[in-house]
């Protein structure tokens, strides 16, 4: 097995098959998921419900033991638990004891992922300040609201300064303001070099967070790659009263799209730059614009084809 | 640090929990009960007075047999009621770890799934040895200080105590990880626990059954499962009589604990959650 810790997350061909107790029949949660997260980037697994993204997660934190495959954080095998210190983990329906009031939660956490008394003493206060909770560490997290716990769950993966974030559903019942303070603190944290891996299946938020996504169905990667890549349909549409034949040519050149409909055309141009130029042309011409908008392909857009495709 | 914080987090969990409040509240009864209730006189060696709740007894009783017999009570209760509040209370201390969206995230933590389950049990044990500590310790020190007579061999009862409660708190935990019910946890060691003065007449049994595979079958489940009821007796005996015979009922339910521990530990290595 290859050992490559240019990458935070590297798996080869991992599956995991879940065997019906009685009836014999099988599941295949995922199956031959091969994948990589280069280091420092902030990447979305995405997929539909079911797809398999809460049992790849799992897998990585040696929480569910693959059938067969490998998966190696920065370079060492994820069932070794000294592969899990430079993770840290947002679960998604997260369930903290009760008992715990904001500080005590974030001491114990603190505690298991092995740093000491006197830094946990400076980084409670800290991280609580970081998600605003610093009026309430005190209080017991019985008392806290789903947002606040999300923001406590947050501050508990920060805290022991991890080399890769690991979130499940990070901004689930938090507000747009703290959604966008959350997603913030990410783009911080990929600036200090800090990989990201966000489960999420509010594409907006992924497509605005992340640089790299993969999208999971059906247990299977169907597709992966940078996000611009996979949103490069983004351009310009142009809307003209029909010009010369000659003009429509040289206009189709520079398009990456035609289509003509009412005595109109619609070109489809990818950038500002060819965009203007073609305004220039027909303005030359005397010819009539009749619109001219953006237009992007959205992640959704490419989740959906990429889903419905399968 | 870790098996510190695991231990830690047993406690503030356990002490959520009113059921051992109740444990530590009687204990803490009994304490009180010998501290201010039980007036004892003793003049030149032997007792003059006792006084009950303010009231002489009668009689002049003698106050090695009496303070004797304190200690057999305490062991007794230690044994019998105090055993199952303490396993009633530990039964739901592993299944809740074990509840989604809690054992992924201590899961994730760099920790060996060994390290958590038995910084877990290290925790249980601590708890209720504590208990024992303070009541046996607490009986010891306030009759010591009254009659003074300072048997140390009433402190035996802490050990075989603790010792037997991690026996059955390896049931637990082995419950606790198969079937996640703080309930069949707590009805198969009481169980246990209730078998153990019946398995223990083998004596009787061998001579009452009349096939050999019966008698066999017999000696196989009375060496299979813990001696709860041996083990208290030998205590009563030991603070009766100073003497402490037969080691079998020790090495067989230690024996026990360990295979029911390492079974647990085995199925939670292997789980998926």
């Amino acid at each position: 097995m290859r050992v490559d810790s240019e990458y935070a997350i590297e798996t080869q061909d991992l599956t995991k098959i879940y065997h019906a107790r009685w009836s014999g029949g099988e599941v295949r949660a995922i199956d031959g998921v091969s994948l990589r997260v280069p280091k420092g980037t902030i990447f979305g697994l995405l997929g539909p419900n079911g797809a398999g993204k809460t049992t790849f997660v799992k897998t990585l934190l040696s929480a569910v033991r693959q059938t067969h495959g490998s998966a190696l954080i920065f370079g060492r095998d994820a069932s070794d638990p000294e592969a899990r210190r430079p993770i840290g983990y947002l679960p998604e329906n997260h369930r903290f004891p009760t008992y715990f009031t904001g500080a005590g939660m974030l001491d114990f956490y603190a505690s298991l992922s092995g740093v000491s008394a006197s830094r946990r003493k400076k980084l409670i206060p800290e991280h609580l300040e970081l998600v605003g909770l610093s009026q309430w560490g005190a209080m017991r997290i019985g008392k806290y609201s789903k947002g606040m716990l999300q923001r406590l769950g947050l501050a508990q993966a920060l805290i022991h300064s991890p080399s890769m974030l690991i979130l499940d559903e990070p901004t689930d019942g938090v507000d747009p303001v703290g959604r966008r303070e959350i997603r913030e603190l990410l783009v911080r944290c990929e600036s200090q070099g800090v990989t990201i891996f966000v489960n999420s299946h509010l594409l907006a938020e992924i497509e605005t967070l992340c640089r790299e996504i993969a999208i999971l169905h059906k247990g299977k990667v169907a597709l992966t790659g940078k996000m611009h890549d996979l949103t490069a349909g983004k351009g310009y549409r142009l809307t003209v009263t029909k010009p010369s034949d000659a003009l429509t040519e040289e206009l189709r050149a520079k398009a990456t799209s035609m289509a003509a409909r009412d005595g109109l055309i619609d070109f489809q141009f990818p950038s500002r730059e060819l965009v203007n130029t073609a305004v220039d042309l027909l303005r030359a011409q005397q010819c009539e614009i009749e619109s001219l908008a953006p237009t992007t392909s959205t992640l959704e857009e490419v989740f959906v084809r990429t889903v419905e495709k399968k | 640090m870790v098996t510190l914080a695991l231990v830690r987090d047993t406690f503030r969990e356990a002490l959520t929990r009113k059921i051992f409040w109740v444990l530590f509240g009687l204990s803490t009864l009994m304490i009180l009960f010998f501290l201010f209730l039980l007036k004892i006189d003793i003049v030149a060696g032997a007792t003059a007075t006792v006084s009950l709740f303010g009231r002489p007894t009668r009689g002049s009783p003698d106050v090695n047999r009496m303070v004797r017999g304190v200690y057999g009570g305490i062991a007794t209760f230690l044994y019998t009621f105090g055993m199952f509040l303490a396993v009633f209370a530990s039964a739901g201390l592993v299944p809740s770890v074990l509840e989604p969206g809690r054992i992924e995230l201590l899961l994730s933590k760099p920790l060996s799934r060994a390290h958590l389950l038995l910084g877990r049990f290290l925790g249980n044990i601590l708890l209720v040895s504590l208990n024992s500590i303070y009541l046996v310790l607490g009986v010891w020190t306030i009759l010591g200080a009254k009659t003074g007579i300072w048997s140390p061999v009433f402190l035996i009862a802490i050990a075989t105590t603790t010792f037997i409660f991690a026996v059955l708190l390896s049931v637990v935990v082995l419950i606790g990880v198969t079937l996640e019910s703080a309930a069949a946890a707590t009805m198969i060691t009481v169980a246990l626990m209730i078998i153990s003065p019946i398995l223990a007449q083998t004596n009787l049994m061998m001579r009452l059954l009349s096939s050999e595979w019966s008698r066999n079958l017999w000696r196989a489940l009375y060496y299979t499962f813990p001696k709860v009821y041996e083990l208290g007796k030998m205590t009563l005996d030991a603070i009766q009589s100073g003497t402490f015979a037969g080691f079998t009922p020790i090495w067989t339910s230690a024996l026990f604990g360990i295979l029911m521990l390492g079974a647990a530990l085995w199925i939670f290595q292997r789980r998926d959650f």
